[in-house]
């Protein structure tokens, strides 16, 4: 069984992130989208706890870019198309609203 | 695949126009949308009565056309639109109300049609927050 | 078989109409016969603290709704310990509500068909 997570606020001054990353399973995977793609800035907290986390990480492309954010090589950067292919990848997706 | 998409936040959230995004890749992708349910904020959407200025993306407006076109379930949480003041003809005269700000091919129901496509669909998908 | 369906409420019951509406929908599916779950994590642990007083914010009691979950056929009921206890709550007031600690969230979140955190 596996869980596609879904993360759409800041890390920072949020406890989503931290909640969802306490609760992944070994085969579920973490999409960040809108403002989530902030824990993909160097330096931060969030940066270091994915880093480590060692997880099978998405960021939607159109959030990274309208943010100046580089994608490490850690993590995929996916289109819409990808994303629903993504979402049934997995047996369910679940979305921190 | 069977989708059922669901929608919480308001047409300004930027999830509002993912979820859009989604659904509209869902179905080039060939996958069916049992239905789309707004809930919370997300019965906003459905409003005639927001002005989106004239350089800005008018999501309510692409929603209905995307719900048209592709003839779609659109489906709106009747108390939840009530308590937000998204009220169609019908609601409007129960309560009053001088007010409607929603039509065709929106639909008012309850959460009953929420659990109805959670049955129905293969994938369940939430939109809303941020 | 119907396909069984986890709510995850992580707001406060006065943070604004997001605990109502979680159980909301809870309650939908509590009345079609639908095998629901409901789990409270982060400040939604909240929701299960004794003594609180709705009227002093001219709001409902959603505790009262609480209360009935199992007559609404919800029986299956959870929350985070470790929410809880970082938010020094020690003993929820709702009996029904089984602590559950990280991993056996993992596993419960796994064990239903779809879930809404909302």
């Amino acid at each position: 069984m596996s869980t596609l997570h879904v993360l759409s606020h800041s890390p920072f001054g949020d406890d989503r992130l931290n909640s969802c990353l306490r609760l992944l399973g070994s085969a579920d995977a973490l999409l960040l989208c809108g403002d989530a793609v902030y824990a993909l800035q160097p330096g931060g907290a969030p940066f270091s706890a994915l880093q480590d986390k060692k997880i099978s990480l998405f960021v939607l492309l159109e959030d990274a870019q309208a943010r100046a954010i580089e994608i490490p090589d850690w993590a995929k950067v996916i289109d819409y198309p990808a994303f629903v292919e993504l979402s049934i990848d997995h047996d369910k997706v679940n979305s921190w609203l | 695949m069977k989708f059922a998409i669901v929608l919480f936040s308001a047409a300004h959230a930027p999830s509002s126009r993912r979820a859009l995004l989604f659904a509209q890749a869902a179905l080039a992708g060939g996958h069916e949308i049992v239905r789309l349910f707004f809930y919370q904020d997300g019965v906003y959407n459905a409003s005639d009565a927001l002005v989106t200025p004239q350089d800005e993306l008018d999501l309510p407006k692409q929603w209905r056309t995307f719900i048209d076109e592709q003839k779609l379930d659109g489906v709106v949480c009747i108390a939840a639109a009530l308590r937000r003041g998204v009220l169609n003809a019908e609601e409007a005269k129960r309560y009053q109300r001088e007010a409607v700000s929603i039509s065709a091919p929106w639909e008012l129901s309850g959460l009953g049609q929420l659990h109805d496509a959670v049955q129905d669909a293969d994938r369940l998908i939430c939109f809303g927050g941020a | 078989m119907p396909k069984s369906l986890l709510i995850v409420s992580r707001q406060s019951p006065w943070s604004g109409p997001g605990a109502r509406e979680a159980l909301d929908i809870v309650l939908a599916g509590g009345a079609f016969d639908l095998p629901i779950g409901l789990l409270f994590l982060d400040d939604g642990v909240l929701q299960l603290a004794a003594g609180q007083n709705a009227k002093a914010l001219q709001q409902k009691d959603l505790s009262a709704n609480l209360q009935a979950l199992p007559m609404f056929g919800v029986e299956e009921l959870f929350y985070c310990l470790e929410s809880a206890n970082a938010r020094g709550l020690e003993k929820p007031s709702l009996d029904e509500a089984q602590p559950l600690s990280a991993e056996h969230i993992t596993a419960l979140i796994d064990r239903y068909d779809q879930v809404i955190t909302l």
